[in-house]
């Protein structure tokens, strides 16, 4: 757990790799994901930098591999989805990467060549079949035409010698008919007669593989000029046009060729489709791996390309963060790239003192921390280490979120779907949903079931599950000493809509519950009354304690950057004005459950006016002290919470102010510490290094900065206490929803009788069951989540955490080859 | 509903305007260009161009990396692009955006028609042909011999109809006849679009109008310069100026009689916008004309975007991306020519 109360360790390397075995040593990094490489070369445009070359030809490869995926979706039958490779090869070699390149050039040729081959045959399949569909489908048409043809020419034998009618005929795209045959009309001024016809066949379009019926049609013509504008016409509408002899016996003489023809070619289509499926799997079989394998290729040589050469050219530098915990396993990695390689020099790496960018932000989450991480993460990313608030979000965040929510049965139902999350969490169906909502609910399972348990925890305090009360123990309220001691009977309840127990008398109530709220308290109707008091008090104690927390993690931050002068000049200031003020207010709330007992209850004082007057410095008469010398007690407690107010302000920039004048006079008298010092940091021995040492103070910066702080601490004090009443408004709101649900339509259902009543039940429940969980859960969730959300970010995390940081993304390939 | 079309107009439009804005930020900005600009090879281009938000565009296929390749994919993710909005574009939005088209297709249509005059194969030509102006019946062009011809056969069921009733005559067509014909659609589709604009009223009509009326005037300029040494008479010349223009009509009164670069220089010069303009091209600099035109232009649609709720915003994108990829092209063609003096000539958009 101490890696996750301050992030990682980490310092920035200095990795020389020999340019032999530079390749190796950054693949082997990548396989283990324990750096970050900086970019050293920004001013360097893509196409300038040095293994730009490499970079070319692992896309030409990926070029390659699209070609072969298109074609394997396009051929492949059955269709398959490609499932992830079962091993991951490492980063090719230039060898291996040769003979990928060799093996994938020659299979996507092959493919190219027989897959054009197939499509040739498939186009001249469908020319013959459009062809014999033609002749088929127009026989009826010239057979009837003939004759009267014939005898028209005979009678226009005599003007006109010259005439002829010909034919041209074809197929045309279904769509494209009606303005073909308007323009073919305009165009030829109704000298033409055109015959549609669908064709019986359905036949596949060859650039898109889509099915079409296609339109046969005959267009007979006189003359030679319409001809001519015939055919250009067809020509635009992408027609194909065939040979169409003019007697029926040629034609039937054609339709027998092409019979023939059309088998002869789906014999030699089937074989041509038999070998492309072969091919097609041996591509299935080999893509997979090729792709992790030049993926990983392209990704180290822009790693490469982020290094700098060294003025020798015998090795490349790379600058790179890497935690200080795995400096070893660095050193083991950039050997086992030396040896892998064989080359004698072997690479290293050497450790560079602190630079001027702080360093990147890694926490090793697993999957119960990470949803929890995130949460922080979302408001910023913690600064170089930092105290990390996601360690305490962990209990905090779903009490928050419980104390909102408390139900016990809907926490049982927020537990039971977190539960089946957490089961199933191995099932790779759930962690590659598609559903966004759903993803976000997943990742943040653990976060969910701890709520779900919380919730039934302070369900059980509330006493509430689905807005009634359980009551496992009796309860601590008695009636029958009531009915002696003021001599009730029968009728006195029968008379009275409110009757009222009085703690007082001897029997009556004869002890707290053992466990959260008394059951009775539902019969009550001064309930709302009861429990406002008590979960308005609970808020307020729970978010002093809350923030008081936060200002003591503060410390840590403090120790482990060396400000031991803010522990003194603002921690204590703070925790002072806090304790002073709102602490007191606690300690008023609980001494007066503690002291204050029924017998004493009507001279109990309001501890609202006191703590006013304690503002005032007055005394009020009217208002009974809580206890012996309580207004000396709380005017100190005022003058001291007051004191610190111009300590926090003044006394941090003061000190500063100070301490970087002596520093100048002694700096101005013994230059030569500087020198060495200046030296020790080059050398790398000197690790944190004197802050502010070189920088310049800037004063009124400074006293700025502290004044806007000291502002916002001490108005955040009371507006964030003020805040945490949420908690108590939104438990209240849950509670009044959830009765009003049961009020409204489960208890309707309730008061019927008979058969009928229970088909009532049945559809009542129904719906009572679908808005518990739209609204109770989901949306009253929702909403309870987003206000934990907020006192954590705003009223806890002001208090100590910056969330300045930056994080470290590793070079790592898993993280390449599977993006979020 | 027409009262304040702002409220309603996300309901159907919002979804196209959000994408749209989306695609624009995908723009190349000065600092890529800057970057083009530095490459040696075609290849280093496109290197550099996966690192925008043209990604993929030239990794796939085959063919050896060309100008002309490198002209086809950017026209063709020009078309991608539009055919996106256009499938997706309800009723007037729709209509609006079809109007974009039809500039293209008049410009198909005469570069078909000079092409079949000077008898080359339509099957040539037609990949020559912007893909946003592809009609069904455009290769058929070729088979119509004077103007009634070409409206009444092939035109008169396509959009561009109702701009040839103008241009309807008996002569048959010739080389300066399909010049003619071209500013005559022109003109008629300017002044169509700009009463489209001017309907649709709101934002759409605030932005949209000063940039057809620039465009109309451009072409008025456009026209008069290069009709110097031609004999187009002045009656002629007058009744092809678009009339939407700004010029409209004293300018283009005095644009009809102009004899000269001068006195062309001469009417600009009431007209504060094109002062400029035509003052820039006398200092010496290398840009031309055109160039000017195109640099108002561009920055004309780049104020479209500063406004919400209204179509301009689809005109200038179109118009923005097709800047963009002749700002590629030039750079392209200036290094696979080693004229790298040249290489600064485009013009920049954001």
């Amino acid at each position: 757990m101490g890696a996750f109360f301050r992030s990682e360790e980490v310092c920035l390397v200095q990795l020389y790799l020999q340019s032999g075995s530079a390749y190796n040593c950054v693949s082997e990094l990548g396989e283990l994901g324990l750096v970050e490489f900086r970019d050293l070369n920004p001013n360097v445009n893509t196409f300038q930098r040095k293994f730009v070359n490499e970079v070319r030809r692992c896309e030409e490869l990926e070029k390659t591999f699209t070609y072969l995926e298109l074609e394997i979706a396009r051929s492949l039958s059955p269709p398959l989805a490609v499932s992830p490779p079962s091993s991951v090869p490492s980063a090719p070699q230039p060898r291996e990467l040769m003979a990928i390149e060799e093996e994938s050039e020659r299979l996507a040729r092959d493919l190219r060549e027989v897959s054009r081959n197939r499509d040739n045959l498939r186009n001249q399949l469908t020319r013959l079949s459009q062809y014999r569909g033609v002749l088929i489908q127009t026989h009826p048409l010239t057979v009837s035409q003939v004759p009267s043809s014939s005898l028209e020419t005979v009678a226009l034998l005599d003007s006109r010698q010259d005439i002829r009618l010909s034919f041209v005929a074809g197929v045309v795209h279904p769509w494209k008919v009606p303005s073909f045959e308007r323009l073919l009309w305009r165009a030829c001024r109704g000298y033409i007669i055109v015959d549609f016809r669908e064709m019986e066949e359905r036949l596949e379009l060859p650039d898109t593989g889509e099915v079409i019926q296609w339109t046969v049609f005959l267009i007979s013509f006189w003359g030679e000029q319409i001809g001519q504008k015939v055919k250009k016409i067809c020509d635009c509408f992408h027609t194909h046009t065939f040979l169409y002899p003019e007697g029926t016996m040629e034609r039937e003489e054609i339709l027998d060729r092409l019979q023939g023809r059309i088998l002869e070619l789906k014999t030699v289509l089937s074989q041509t489709e038999n070998y492309l499926q072969q091919l097609v799997c041996r591509a299935v079989a080999a893509l997979p791996q090729w792709k992790v394998s030049v993926k990983k290729c392209k990704a180290v040589q822009a790693v490469l390309n982020q290094c700098s050469p060294s003025v020798t050219d015998k090795c490349l530098i790379a600058e790179a963060w890497c935690p200080v915990r795995k400096l070893l396993l660095l050193q083991s990695a950039l050997l086992e790239g030396s040896r892998r390689n064989g080359s004698g020099a072997d690479s290293f790496y050497n450790r560079l003192p602190d630079t001027s960018t702080p360093p990147p932000t890694l926490f090793h989450t697993n999957s119960f921390t990470s949803g929890f991480q995130s949460i922080v993460d979302a408001y910023g990313v913690a600064s170089y280490r930092e105290v990390n608030p996601a360690l305490y979000t962990i209990i905090t965040f779903p009490f928050l979120f419980a104390v909102m929510f408390g139900d016990v049965g809907h926490g049982l139902l927020m537990t039971m779907v977190a539960l089946w999350m957490v089961l199933r969490e191995r099932d790779p169906k759930l962690q590659t949903s598609d559903n966004e909502i759903f993803q976000m609910m997943f990742g943040g399972r653990y976060l969910i079931l701890l709520m779900g348990l919380f919730s039934v925890y302070t369900g059980a305090i509330y006493n509430e599950c689905f807005s009634k009360g359980m009551s496992p123990f009796p309860s601590g309220w008695h009636l029958q000493p009531m009915f002696q001691h003021y001599n009730w009977s029968d009728d006195t309840l029968r008379g009275n809509q409110y009757l009222t127990l009085d703690p007082n008398v001897t029997g009556v109530f004869l002890g707290p519950y053992p466990f959260g709220i008394d059951p009775i308290w539902r019969l009550a109707n001064n309930h709302l009354t009861f429990l406002n008091s008590y979960k308005m008090k609970m808020s307020v104690i729970i978010g002093v304690i809350h923030m008081t927390f936060g200002v003591c993690l503060s410390f840590f931050n403090y120790i482990h950057f060396n400000q031991l002068s803010s522990v003194f000049l603002v921690l204590i200031p703070e925790l002072l004005f806090l304790l002073c003020l709102f602490g007191y207010l606690v300690f008023m709330v609980v001494y007066k459950w503690l002291v204050f007992g029924p017998q004493d209850s009507d001279r109990a004082p309001s501890i609202l006016i006191h703590f006013i007057d304690m503002f005032l410095f007055v005394k009020n008469k009217d208002n009974t002290p809580l206890y012996n010398g309580q207004l000396l007690v709380q005017n100190v407690l005022m003058v001291i919470a007051l004191a610190s107010v111009p300590v926090l302000l003044l006394g941090k920039p003061l000190y500063l102010y100070y301490n970087h004048r002596r520093r100048a006079r002694v700096g101005e008298e013994r230059p030569l510490v500087t020198e060495s010092s200046s030296i020790n940091t080059l050398q790398g021995d000197v690790e944190g290094g004197g802050p502010g040492d070189a920088k310049e103070l800037d004063t009124a910066d400074v006293f700025m900065h502290q004044a806007i702080h000291t502002i916002e601490f001490c108005l955040g004090c009371i507006s964030n206490t003020a805040s945490y009443l949420r908690l108590w408004a939104l438990s209240l709101a849950h509670a009044q929803l959830s009765e009003v649900l049961w009020v409204m339509v489960m208890r309707i259902s309730l008061s019927w009788q008979g058969y009928l009543g229970s088909v009532v039940v049945v559809v009542v429940f129904s719906f009572f069951a679908a808005l518990t969980v739209s609204i109770l859960l989901v949306m009253e969730g929702l909403s309870a989540f987003l206000h934990a959300l907020r006192l954590h970010w705003v009223e806890f995390q002001n208090k100590f955490y910056s969330g300045t940081g930056y994080k470290l993304h590793p070079f790592s390939f898993s993280s390449i080859l599977n993006p979020l | 509903m027409s009262l304040c079309p702002e409220l309603n107009f996300n309901v159907d439009h919002g979804y196209l305007e959000g994408l749209v804005r989306g695609l624009k930020a995908g723009i190349l900005t000065r600092s890529d260009y800057h970057n083009l600009a530095q490459c040696d090879t075609l290849e280093d281009m496109k290197l550099h161009l996966q690192c925008t938000d043209y990604g993929a565009l030239l990794s796939t296929g085959n063919e050896d990396l060309t100008v002309s390749l490198l002209d086809n994919r950017l026209k063709g993710n020009i078309h991608t692009e539009f055919r996106c909005l256009r499938a997706h574009a309800p009723a007037p939005l729709s209509t609006f955006l079809d109007y974009i088209s039809y500039s293209y297709m008049i410009d198909n249509l005469v570069l078909l028609i000079t092409g079949a005059l000077k008898h080359r194969d339509v099957e040539e030509l037609l990949p020559k042909c912007h893909p946003l102006g592809m009609f069904d019946q455009m290769a058929a062009v070729g088979i119509a011999h004077t103007h009634t011809e070409l409206y009444s056969a092939i035109l008169v069921d396509t959009p561009l109809a109702a701009f040839f009733q103008d241009a309807v005559s008996e002569a048959s067509l010739d080389e300066m006849g399909a010049e003619i014909l071209r500013n005559k659609l022109y003109k008629a589709y300017l002044e169509a679009f700009y009463a489209f604009c001017w309907e649709m009223g709101g934002a759409t009509r605030d932005v949209m109008c000063p940039i057809l009326e620039f465009e109309g005037d451009r072409r008025s300029f456009i026209i008069t310069v290069n009709s110097f040494g031609t004999d187009l008479s002045r009656g002629e010349r007058r009744a092809l100026f678009p009339s939407c223009g700004r010029l409209a009509p004293g300018g283009l009164q005095l644009l009809a009689g102009a004899e000269d670069h001068e006195q062309v220089k001469a009417v600009a010069d009431y007209y504060p916008d094109y002062r400029l303009i035509f003052s820039e091209t006398e200092d010496g600099s290398s840009k031309t004309l055109e160039d000017r035109f195109f640099e108002q232009e561009v920055r004309l649609n780049a104020l479209a975007f500063l406004d919400q709720f209204h179509f301009g915003v689809f005109y200038s994108y179109i118009k923005l991306k097709e800047q963009e990829a002749r700002n590629i092209i030039w750079i392209a063609e200036c290094i696979t020519q080693r004229q790298k003096s040249k290489i600064d000539n485009y013009i920049p958009i954001f």
